[in-house]
């Protein structure tokens, strides 16, 4: 029997591969995983183009670190010109004739071939400075974490999931497709595992390839030796770790989203609850943060994510901090979550009724 | 009488004035949503913090209760601009979410179900269609949004008197000007991605996606390039600077009110020129 069933969920799965990964209605899905590799990879060319065009330009201007350490506001444009020389740029912003006198903002740039600094000048005074530093490895790990956490697992996964795992029952219901597969001689659970494990192949494969292009595309603008460096010490357990936090929260939120498109009609509503739940996360109380899935797969991300430093301070006090779970216990709650939800869904399955209204 | 003598013939009843035909559409769903009792009860769950702001004007004006509890009159928040932006913000989220729940169904089923030139065979616009459904929206979200608003200006003018209302008439301006640009924009935003969609479940989740994954994919814009680019896709914020300029308190936004101000525009120009692409009497199927 259980051969029967194994051949009967792989027919499924081929049956749904095509709907799935090439449907009209899932290109959104690649659009959410794939834009952040694009934005990577478009940051990763220009601060190599502009690495190498500030080591250009402080060879025409050369400035050596030290001097730009003397540089506070207050100082006069000659005071600056005169301990800097000549800017590599400058610009002149515009003239605010509303208080009948004319202001001039004025803006200098120099380099010393890796930092670049903006001087804010206000009626000829040194008002701001801007200082832009290289892009580090460790600062980009951090970017890449924050990013990972905040964006892909809450957001791009979480809303890959509700539209492919979604689409999977109530997609049918709309195509008035759904009788044909209980026509067929298979029991509802084997529709259902089926349907589920093609689901979750595609976000896997979509969503973890993006993690692994989105992972080289940032590593690409930082030297051969720095990034062999990497991989040689912490990099690759960084890398394993990021794609099996990927593959389960497809895990995870997959099943979730699979029983929604079950037992609702209309899915937004309990998409809406989940999603502020999971959005809340960080200001629940220990004991209820546990009951997210946002939690367990934030617990086994490799690097802590820095939070918003834009967060109104009143706001930043109702955070409540909580311990990470240890990967054992997380990984066990959301393999165990997905199974009571799956079997849970399953029994939902075997009364299902076609119900072809207007979705 | 036979079948065959039952031929077409004119309409001889009275017609609804052409300018007020609109209206039709709207009367119709409205009849149709509140049907629904999560949708009434969600509504009237709108209704829970312009309550409890009533309830703290009426309290921070309130001398001997005041007294009572041990707190002077100072020491409770002015009611300002600040918490008009507030209760602006609070209202804009609870309005959004109402739009996540009633705007996909308000023209997917239509387009979908080839019901389009049942509507436009009649003496009925494609403007005006559109005027009709996004009046539906347009009501609802006032009802949460700008109305209670409203009150609770009056609420406070009526309890500080004269002086505070007269020098605070910009308010009631900046209340009205700040939600109606909200409940614009949110209802052309789910008239466009329905019509665009056809189907309201994946509407539903689209305009979900459009605010919080243009926030979450803006934030990472703003983390990774260092720039404030990714704040022009994050409409909650654009939002949040217009109503900051509005209410005169301070915003920490990454953009300028001139900007938030375009942004808002060209996603208004997109949502019309995305359904005047889509709200046509014929369709052409491949």
């Amino acid at each position: 029997m259980m051969k029967l069933w194994y051949k009967q969920i792989v027919s499924v799965i081929r049956l749904e591969m095509k709907k799935t990964f090439f449907s009209k209605r899932g290109l959104w899905v690649y659009l959410l995983a794939f834009a952040p590799v694009a934005l990577y990879m478009v940051n990763s060319v220009h601060i190599t183009r502009q690495r190498q065009n500030l080591v250009q330009l402080a060879t025409e201007h050369p400035v050596s670190r030290s001097v730009f350490n003397g540089i506070k506001t207050g100082l006069s444009r000659d005071q600056v010109v005169e301990k800097l020389g000549e800017p590599y740029w400058q610009r002149t912003l515009y003239h605010d004739r509303e208080s009948e006198k004319e202001r001039s903002f004025v803006l200098y740039k120099y380099t010393d071939g890796k930092n670049d600094f903006t001087y804010h000048f206000k009626d000829g005074k040194l008002t701001q400075i801007k200082h832009r530093d290289p892009d580090t490895l460790p600062k980009s790990q951090l970017i890449f974490a924050t990013s990972f956490q905040f964006y892909f697992l809450r957001l791009a996964i979480f809303f890959g999931c509700v539209g492919i795992f979604v689409n999977l029952f109530r997609g049918e219901m709309l195509d008035k497709s759904l009788h044909f597969y209980m026509l067929t001689p298979m029991r509802r659970e084997v529709l259902l595992a089926g349907k589920y494990f093609a689901g979750l192949l595609a976000t896997v494969v979509i969503f973890t390839s993006s993690t692994a292009l989105q992972w080289w595309a940032m590593l690409w603008q930082f030297e051969r030796g720095v990034i062999v460096d990497f991989l040689a010490g912490p990099g690759w357990t960084q890398f394993g770790a990021y794609l099996s936090v990927t593959a389960l929260a497809c895990v995870g939120y997959g099943s979730i989203f699979l029983a929604v498109g079950l037992l609702f009609r209309n899915p937004i509503i309990p998409t809406v609850a989940v999603l502020l739940w999971e959005s809340a996360n960080p200001f629940l109380p220990p004991l209820l943060k546990k009951t997210s899935m946002i939690y367990y797969l934030q617990s086994l991300c490799p690097v802590t994510a820095s939070p918003d430093k834009n967060m109104p301070p009143v706001i930043n006090l109702l955070i409540s901090p909580t311990g990470p779970a240890s990967t054992l216990t997380a990984v066990t709650c959301i393999v165990l979550l997905t199974l009571l939800v799956l079997v849970l869904a399953s029994r939902q399955a075997r009364k299902l009724e076609i119900n072809y209204s207007t979705d | 009488m036979a079948v065959y003598k039952q031929t077409y013939k004119d309409y001889s009843g009275t017609r609804t004035t052409p300018w007020f035909r609109f209206l039709i559409l709207s009367r119709y769903s409205y009849a149709r949503l509140f049907q629904s009792k999560f949708l009434v009860l969600f509504l009237a769950a709108c209704m829970f913090y312009p309550l409890g702001c009533a309830v703290f004007i009426y309290l921070s004006h309130n001398i001997p209760l005041l007294t009572a509890l041990r707190l002077r009159s100072g020491a409770m928040p002015p009611i300002d601009g600040q918490f008009f932006n507030v209760y602006c913000v609070v209202q804009g989220s609870l309005a959004f979410l109402l739009t996540t729940l009633v705007g996909p169904s308000l023209v997917a089923p239509d387009l979908a179900n080839g019901a389009m030139s049942l509507y436009l065979s009649r003496p009925f616009s494609r403007t005006q269609y559109v005027a009709g459904k996004m009046m539906i929206l347009l009501l609802l979200l006032s009802l949460i949004t700008w109305i209670p608003g409203i009150v609770l200006y009056l609420i406070q003018a009526g309890c500080a008197g004269w002086d505070w209302t007269r020098g605070n008439a910009w308010l009631a301006g900046s209340i009205v000007l700040g939600l109606w640009i909200w409940i614009v924009v949110l209802s052309l935003i789910a008239l466009a991605l329905s019509a665009w969609v056809k189907w309201k479940i994946a509407a539903g989740a689209l305009i979900l996606g459009v605010f919080f994954a243009g926030a979450g994919f803006g934030a990472v814009i703003k983390n990774v390039t260092r720039t404030h680019y990714g704040a022009f896709i994050d409409l909650m914020q654009v939002v949040h600077t217009i109503w900051s300029d509005l209410f005169r308190s301070g915003s920490r936004a990454d953009l300028s009110v001139t900007e938030a101000w375009v942004v808002l525009g060209v996603t208004c120009a997109l949502c019309l020129w995305l359904l005047a692409k889509r709200i046509r009497a014929f369709e052409v199927v491949k």
